[in-house]
């Protein structure tokens, strides 16, 4: 795998005068890198930075494979499914289409890396927004392997499964009924909500693999910048921060709703993280498994770079508070505690 | 950034994901049930990459053939509308260099599995099993003079076990050293998902046989539980009578899950 960029790359540079491009720049870093690996490799034997860069390629390897499965997805809704069809089985009315979307959530198994854009794919075919976006918010922690994962995590307590599945099922069917009372569609970028034109018969293959690709290029890199960031937190943030809960309810599920946006968890596997808290009620810890999948560092990186910026700024802090609102209330309600 | 450096890219991260699959450095990482996810994830990426390096240089020679200027970006005419080409030149793709650091970080850093740091930096927590059993019972250890456990299951019945399927068993616990407070530890990481939600499960050797070995050094000890040290104050780190201290080779598989 090693040699083969030399190899593609070379047509690509034989077909243009000498000039700086970005193919050039690519081979020189690659290049530079090699010669100095002795020296990186002295660079990172440092124990936090070993720690915080194992932990990086951890969350890249994990989440990368559910990002390709997103885009995968997103490519087949562009060739394959005509935005009429969508039209025809979504309820016309924003606020139906938001409640038949969360459900939808149910079917998408996988990380939340794959739900973005397969949401901004659903925008793109004409989808209401509020539908996509609590689809968006739905999938990833909703879904039949997640709610397997929380009751395996939690054997003896059913009432925690059924109170994620409430409170994840309630933040997401919330948000889009907010954002369809007052979600401005200038938040997002104009290139996300740009409509394809309907694809021709013999085009479909091609565009299926064109609209992968594009969105794999986009959103991977937001992706790195994600798993930068979260293990940089997961080294910096001290973990007494778990230890000191135990009985502050309201200190709990705050610092709860914290660690689970910079720890950036995939949906699979926070169930276990929260179950090993022994010291903790659980109450703080549904706050955790409800928030998590909603928002976190990675999601918001994401997010802001697929749907532009304005509007992940706008639309995570608000996922955060609805998210810690449905979990308390639905823990409540469930009767967790 | 333009195309042809993308699809590189592509297909460098995509190569990097299936060579730590393949070659099994990936359990460094994630669990062993994410293989089949990681070489596909991999393949999939470097076939992405690989058809739009192909249909660019087609669509080039066509358009050389035609007697259009070379060297233009293959703009795939057919798929007019379709957008995603010139959409690439819409907006900065300057985010997408970021794709470079993991193949970077793979194929020159290769971080190793987490070891005493991540241990010293975590506070160790009960282990999930344990603490979702909630005291049920344990089956009792099976025959034999030496049972090896995982540290994992080993800590779960020291903390929890009321009925001391430990007490007066020797075992075997295979794991690495680590050095804090003037303890020494015998630890191992378990991970339920990837290393990132990794939480460290310890056993403090008694005897100072292993005091001498560096920290990350992997040891197997066999010996004996003390009953009743692990609490809740310690994070359940029970204390443990080593009969014999060994060094192994560290294990292709370094986590518990």
């Amino acid at each position: 795998m090693d040699t083969l960029p030399d190899t593609e790359a070379e047509p690509g540079r034989r077909t243009r005068r000498f000039r700086i491009s970005s193919v050039e720049v690519l081979c020189a870093i690659l290049l530079i890198a090699i010669l100095a690996q002795g020296r990186l490799q002295q660079l990172f034997d440092v124990p936090a930075l070993r720690t915080g860069s194992t932990v990086f390629v951890a969350v890249c390897v994990q989440a990368l494979p559910f990002l390709v499965l997103g885009v995968l997805i997103s490519g087949a809704i562009a060739a394959f499914v005509p935005a009429r069809v969508l039209e025809k089985v979504l309820p016309r009315r924003a606020g139906a289409a938001v409640g038949v979307a969360g459900l939808a959530g149910v079917a998408l198994p996988g990380c939340e890396c794959a739900s973005v854009p397969v949401a901004r794919r659903l925008m793109g075919q004409g989808v209401a927004p509020a539908a996509a976006l609590t689809f968006l918010l739905a999938a990833p922690a909703v879904n039949p392997v997640v709610l397997v994962a929380t009751a395996v995590a939690f054997p003896g307590k059913p009432e925690m499964v059924l109170a994620r599945f409430a409170g994840s099922l309630a933040t997401a069917v919330v948000m889009g009924w907010l954002w369809a009372r007052w979600g401005k569609l200038e938040w997002i970028t104009e290139r996300a909500l740009r409509r394809l034109p309907e694809v021709a018969t013999g085009q479909r293959w091609r565009v299926f693999a064109e609209t992968a690709r594009t969105d794999l290029v986009e959103a991977g890199g937001f992706l790195v910048l994600g798993a930068l960031i979260s293990s940089a937190l997961n080294v910096l943030v001290p973990a007494r921060w778990f230890g000191v809960l135990g009985d502050q309810i309201v200190l709990g599920v705050l610092v709860m709703a914290v660690l689970a946006v910079v720890l950036a968890l995939c949906s699979e596997a926070d169930a276990f993280v929260a179950a090993s808290l022994t010291a903790l009620p659980l109450l703080p810890k549904l706050v955790f498994l409800v928030v998590g999948p909603a928002v976190d560092v990675k999601l918001f990186a994401l997010q802001a770079g697929t749907f532009g910026r304005s509007f992940a700024v706008r639309f995570a802090p608000v996922t955060f508070v609805v998210a810690i609102a449905c979990a308390v209330v639905a823990g409540v309600v469930v009767g967790v505690s | 950034m333009k195309r042809e450096t993308q699809n590189i890219l592509l297909i460098l991260l995509g190569g990097a994901l299936v060579k730590i699959a393949v070659n099994g450095d990936y359990l460094r990482y994630v669990k062993p049930a994410q293989q089949p996810w990681v070489i596909a994830g991999g393949a999939v990426m470097v076939l992405l990459g690989a058809v739009a390096i192909v249909r660019d240089l087609l669509a080039a020679r066509a358009k050389v053939a035609a007697g259009a200027e070379p060297g233009t970006a293959p703009d795939l005419p057919e798929a007019a509308g379709h957008g995603a080409a010139d959409h690439g030149h819409a907006h900065s793709t300057r985010p997408a260099w970021l794709l470079l650091v993991p193949v970077l970080a793979v194929f020159l850093v290769a971080p190793p599995a987490l070891g005493s740091d991540s241990v010293i930096r975590t506070e160790s927590r009960a282990p999930s099993s344990a603490a979702a059993a909630n005291a049920a019972a344990f089956p009792p250890l099976p025959a034999g003079d030496v049972v090896p456990l995982a540290v994992n299951e080993f800590v779960s019945r020291a903390g929890w076990d009321k009925a001391g399927t430990l007490d007066d068993r020797t075992v075997a616990l295979t794991g690495f050293v680590v050095h804090t407070e003037g303890n020494t530890l015998l630890a191992r990481l378990v991970i339920s998902c990837c290393a990132a939600d990794a939480f460290p499960v310890t056993v403090r050797l008694r005897g100072g046989e292993a005091d001498h070995l560096a920290s990350d050094t992997w040891i197997k000890v066999t010996g004996r539980v003390v009953p009743g040290t692990a609490t809740k104050e310690n994070s359940y780190t029970p204390d443990f009578t080593p009969a014999s201290v060994t060094t192994v080779p560290t294990p292709k598989d370094p986590y518990e899950y």
